[in-house]
């Protein structure tokens, strides 16, 4: 800072400065200039107070001011006298921050200490990072860099012709339906436990969506969404949004009609929920969820077929196209897919990240193109559908219900992905001598993936030092409405 | 001493805004003050050369590219011949720039520093520190500022953000509110009396306006419908105000992108018959319209000044705002019921301000003439005027900037108390501004003092005619109008023919 620059002190303030207490006080070092502190130390409740003052002074005229705002005018010439800087004025009427009062006793560029920059307000929301909960909350990041990695290894297993298709689709399909076992007990768990809580909303619920849709609506709105595949968590995480959607379309949709429920009339159908909510809240009406598992067992096999049926066409899309083109745009798609993925979204979230998940199947659709057979671009596009569309969901509610299930599955995902890379880059098989590249990789991997996570959060609570937040009156202000859409 | 003053910045008319009629307003005070004001801005669509105004104003369209919402696009150097020029042939001794997002003003605050001539700048609007579009905006009025001789805000709160934004020693910084035209927002009724005795000094007291219980209160709204008004405050609480009492009307006027958003809300909630909705009004209709009300609404969440509560105080309504940015400072707590920018608070104020109102507690009749005392634009002029004294060195540092107790010295302003032209001292003041953003503005001030140099070369000063100055009006005699003479900015459309009539060559 030059000495033409003065008050560019305004903002280079150290950070150390806002978690000193605050000093009553402060000396003046330069009488002509205001540090931000200034504003700070002095904003305690008496400043507030006299500012409200201030507000509240009906009259212009100075004489007709109360006696609060008399003394607050004294003190401040007191304070004046000691800087050797207005002293001139002392006697005149006191300074007020209004535009409608004339105060032709000072000037325009008057500038008064007590009340400049008072409203001012440096890094108010702070929170200090602390280490281990950011090392912890970027798992989730490696967990999805390495199941991207996973995949493209899977993919090049299958391009060199070194892994069956089939086996890896397989293999996938196989985890899948255990993750969906796992989501389908934890969420029976969790319903069953909100259903304790508070009966008479999930009640209410129950009621708005079966009464009024003629059929149980949460085996409707299930059967409405063709993505409900085994552990789709998408699917059943729609079960409540969707109700007002089935609600509208009333009897149209006649997804529902081979289940038993949808047969009779609306009354009979939203009794036995009632019934079994008023009852035995612990466990959900069985059928109700064997119609929902047959749902989603039912569209799982939909997009198994359609998928079967779309194979040659999805390998004959972009066969035109060079593979330099192919790898290079698939190697865009998938930083897409990293850079644009929800990591933050909880459990309730309907649709996380469209545009990642949109990139990351059109880089499978395009990889297919590259492959000998229909039957390898049908296992390669199923298993990416398994990766980036099914496994996402899967891993949020893993990291909701169980922590230590979290923390396995990235040292998993990340071992896995390690040994993929190591593998594919050695020119043996596994059983050829290839596993020793693939512990290698799978140590260095899993070695900077541990370095990487804490050198990042280290470097993170470090830049914090930089963060200068400045909040004032002149920001624009947030609008609080109850119907909460602006927080 | 009378000055030669350039007001510089691309919203000029024939676009409407507060920025536009602040200059215009502002520049016809100080011509009646003696002055010579010119107004150079970009050309406008069916506006380009030289006009006359009211007055003798003279306004130079300058063609340039405009980028978005009439802002010229930023080029630096590409201004200085054309400006130059102007300046030249008008002998301008003060440039006066206006609003920080009008790159033509800061080009010119550039161009005149290397010319040597004193600049001043008038910040009209906040900017925050957060998002990408400020930080940019910051950075380059602090390039612009870097070298100024003194700025001027209109609020309080806006001194306060221009002395954050562009790292300034707050006693460069003057406040100088906006103010309005008080014979264009009259109260319905002291507007017929105005007219049948137009030499009375006072007009005869108002009969104070009684409201019963069951008479119905309109509430008037004016404002663009854009978010950072607070449209979605209006949304949210309309209904709910209307709810609470059957005797309330609403009528709001203006256009903007969430009109829509309203229109919805009104229509699913069946309002049709107690909101109307007036779309765009011309600014010289809006006192029409806030005369039908008794509450002025204003939900905007940020504002520097916000002249139109200041006219609707001035029309005799209760102003019912959100205290955001400098609303606060700008009326008195009788004329106004102040929010905190939630739905809930608004229609708590909102039923406060109809409550009292009912019951007769606020005397609106008196307003109008308040408001009157308390802005007007030659008031605005005449401390313009010291601004322009205090840096041309016409009123003594110490009486301009206070008593100095550092010694005489400070490294913005030269030991006269004004800041020296000569290049290193500017170089230093810029170098100032960051890391890289110091030299590349360095740079700049090299460039741009060079491409002066050059064209001093190129187009000799010599060569320039001196343009004939507007015949100024005789004396204080003539100036009997000067209040009645402020005449709306629409009205300017034909100014030139009738100032040819009034004006007499010398």
């Amino acid at each position: 800072m030059t000495p033409s620059q003065p008050s560019s002190a305004f903002l280079n303030i150290s950070y150390s400065a806002h978690n000193k207490p605050p000093i009553p006080h402060r000396p003046f070092t330069d009488p002509n200039r205001l540090a931000p502190e200034d504003a700070i130390y002095a904003s305690s409740s008496p400043r507030r107070q006299r500012r409200a003052d201030h507000y509240l002074a009906l009259d212009g005229e100075v004489a007709g001011e109360n006696s609060s705002v008399k003394s607050i005018g004294s003190g401040r010439r007191r304070r004046g006298k000691d800087r050797g800087r207005s002293g001139s004025r002392r006697g005149k009427g006191v300074w007020k921050k209004l535009l409608w009062v004339k105060q032709k006793d000072y000037p325009d560029n008057y500038t008064d200490p007590p009340t400049f920059l008072s409203h001012l307000q440096r890094n108010p929301r702070l929170r200090p990072y602390d280490f281990w909960p950011l090392v912890a909350d970027s798992t989730v990041i490696v967990q999805h860099i390495s199941s991207v990695a996973i995949f493209v290894c899977s993919f090049v297993g299958i391009y060199q012709q070194r892994v069956s298709p089939v086996s890896v689709v397989s293999w996938g399909t196989v985890g899948s339906v255990l993750g969906w076992v796992l989501w389908d007990f934890w969420v029976r768990q969790e319903a069953a436990s909100k259903a304790i809580a508070e009966p008479s909303n999930n009640y209410g619920d129950f009621m708005n969506g079966s009464a009024v849709s003629g059929a149980s609506s949460p085996i409707s709105s299930t059967a409405l969404n063709p993505l409900s595949t085994p552990d789709s968590g998408i699917g059943l995480g729609l079960t409540l949004a969707t109700s007002n959607l089935s609600s509208r379309k009333g009897h149209s949709h006649s997804y529902s009609g081979t289940s038993v429920s949808s047969g009779p009339s609306p009354t009979l159908s939203h009794h036995p929920s009632m019934n079994h909510l008023h009852g035995s809240a612990a466990a959900p009406n069985p059928t109700h969820l064997a119609h929902s598992r047959l749902a989603t067992a039912k569209s799982a096999l939909l997009i198994y077929i359609a998928l079967l049926g779309l194979s040659p066409i999805l390998k004959s899309l972009t066969e035109s196209t060079s593979s330099d083109s192919i790898w290079a745009m698939t190697c865009w798609l998938m930083c897409i897919n990293i850079f644009f993925f929800d990591y933050s979204g909880g459990v309730g979230v309907k649709f996380p990240a469209s545009l990642s998940t949109n990139a990351a199947l059109m880089a499978s659709t395009v990889l297919a193109s590259r492959l000998p057979s229909t039957t390898h671009v049908f296992s390669l596009t199923l298993f990416s559908i398994e990766v980036f569309g099914l496994f996402p969901v899967f891993r949020r509610h893993l990291r909701h219900f169980s922590w230590r299930g979290h923390l396995l599955l990235t040292l998993a995902l990340v071992i896995g992905a390690g040994a993929g890379l190591g593998t594919t880059l050695s020119k043996k098989a596994l059983w050829q001598g290839g596993w020793k590249r693939a512990v290698a990789g799978a140590i260095i991997w899993c070695l900077g993936s541990a370095v990487g996570m804490g050198g990042c959060s280290w470097w993170l609570i470090g830049l914090q030092r930089y963060k200068n937040v400045v909040i004032g009156p002149w920001d624009p202000a947030r609008p609080v409405i109850r119907g909460g859409q602006w927080e | 001493m009378p000055y030669n003053i350039a007001m510089v910045s691309d919203f000029f008319f024939p676009q409407p805004g507060g920025v536009e009629s602040h200059i215009y307003q502002l520049s016809t005070k100080l011509i009646d003050r003696g002055h010579k004001v010119i107004i150079i801005t970009h050309a406008y669509e069916g506006r380009t050369g030289v006009r006359y105004l009211t007055n003798g104003l003279k306004v130079y369209h300058v063609p340039f590219l405009v980028i978005y919402r009439e802002s010229t696009m930023p080029t630096v150097f590409s201004f200085f011949p054309i400006f130059r020029n102007i300046i030249i042939r008008e002998e301008i001794e003060i440039v006066h720039g206006h609003a920080s997002l009008s790159s033509l003003c800061h080009e010119a605050i550039l161009h005149a520093r290397t010319m040597g001539l004193r600049t001043v700048f008038t910040d009209h609007s906040l900017f925050g520190f957060a998002d990408a579009a400020s930080i940019l905006t910051n950075k380059l009025l602090k390039f612009t500022l870097s070298d100024v001789d003194h700025c001027i805000g209109v609020s309080h709160t806006c001194k306060e953000n221009t002395v954050l934004r562009a790292s300034l020693d707050p006693l460069m910084v003057s406040v100088i509110p906006n103010a309005v035209v008080a014979e264009n927002f009259q109260p319905l009724a002291l507007h017929k009396n105005s007219n049948s005795y137009p030499f009375a000094a006072r007009p005869a007291p108002l009969p104070p306006q009684h409201l019963g219980p069951h008479d119905t209160i309109t509430i008037v709204v004016i404002s663009r419908l854009f978010y950072n008004k607070g449209t979605d405050l209006l949304i949210a609480a309309l209904p709910r105000i209307l709810a609470a009492d059957p005797h309330v009307r609403f009528i709001i006027a203006g256009s903007g992108p969430k009109a829509i958003d309203l229109e919805q809300m009104l229509e699913s909630r069946v309002l049709q018959d107690r909101v109307e909705l007036l779309g765009p009004v011309r600014h010289e209709e809006v006192r029409d319209v806030m005369v039908r009300g008794h509450i002025y609404l204003h939900p905007s969440l940020t504002e520097a000044f916000g002249t139109v509560i200041v006219e609707a105080a001035s029309c005799g309504l209760y102003v019912v705002c959100t205290r955001v940015g400098g609303i606060p400072e700008v009326l008195p707590p009788h004329m106004t019921t102040f929010a905190k920018p939630e739905e809930d608070d608004l229609v708590a104020a909102t039923q406060k301000a109809i409550a009292a109102l009912r019951a007769n507690r606020i005397r609106t009749e008196g307003f109008h003439e308040q408001v009157k005392k308390m802005y007007s634009w030659t008031d605005v002029a005449e401390r313009t005027e010291r601004v322009y004294d205090g840096i041309t060195g016409a009123i003594s540092e110490e009486e301009f900037y206070g008593d100095v107790s550092g010694g005489g010295w400070s490294a913005t302003r030269g030991r006269a108390g004004v800041q020296s032209f000569a290049l290193i001292d500017r170089l230093k003041r810029y170098y100032g501004c960051g890391i890289w953003a110091g030299k590349l503005f360095c740079l700049c001030v090299i460039i741009d003092y060079l491409l002066f140099q050059l064209l001093e070369m190129l187009a000799p000063r010599a060569n320039i005619d001196i343009c004939r100055n507007w015949p100024k009006k005789a004396g204080k005699g003539e100036r009997i109008d000067e209040e009645g003479d402020e005449a709306t900015p629409l009205r300017m459309a034909r100014s030139r023919a009738s100032s040819r009539r009034k004006g007499r060559l010398r």
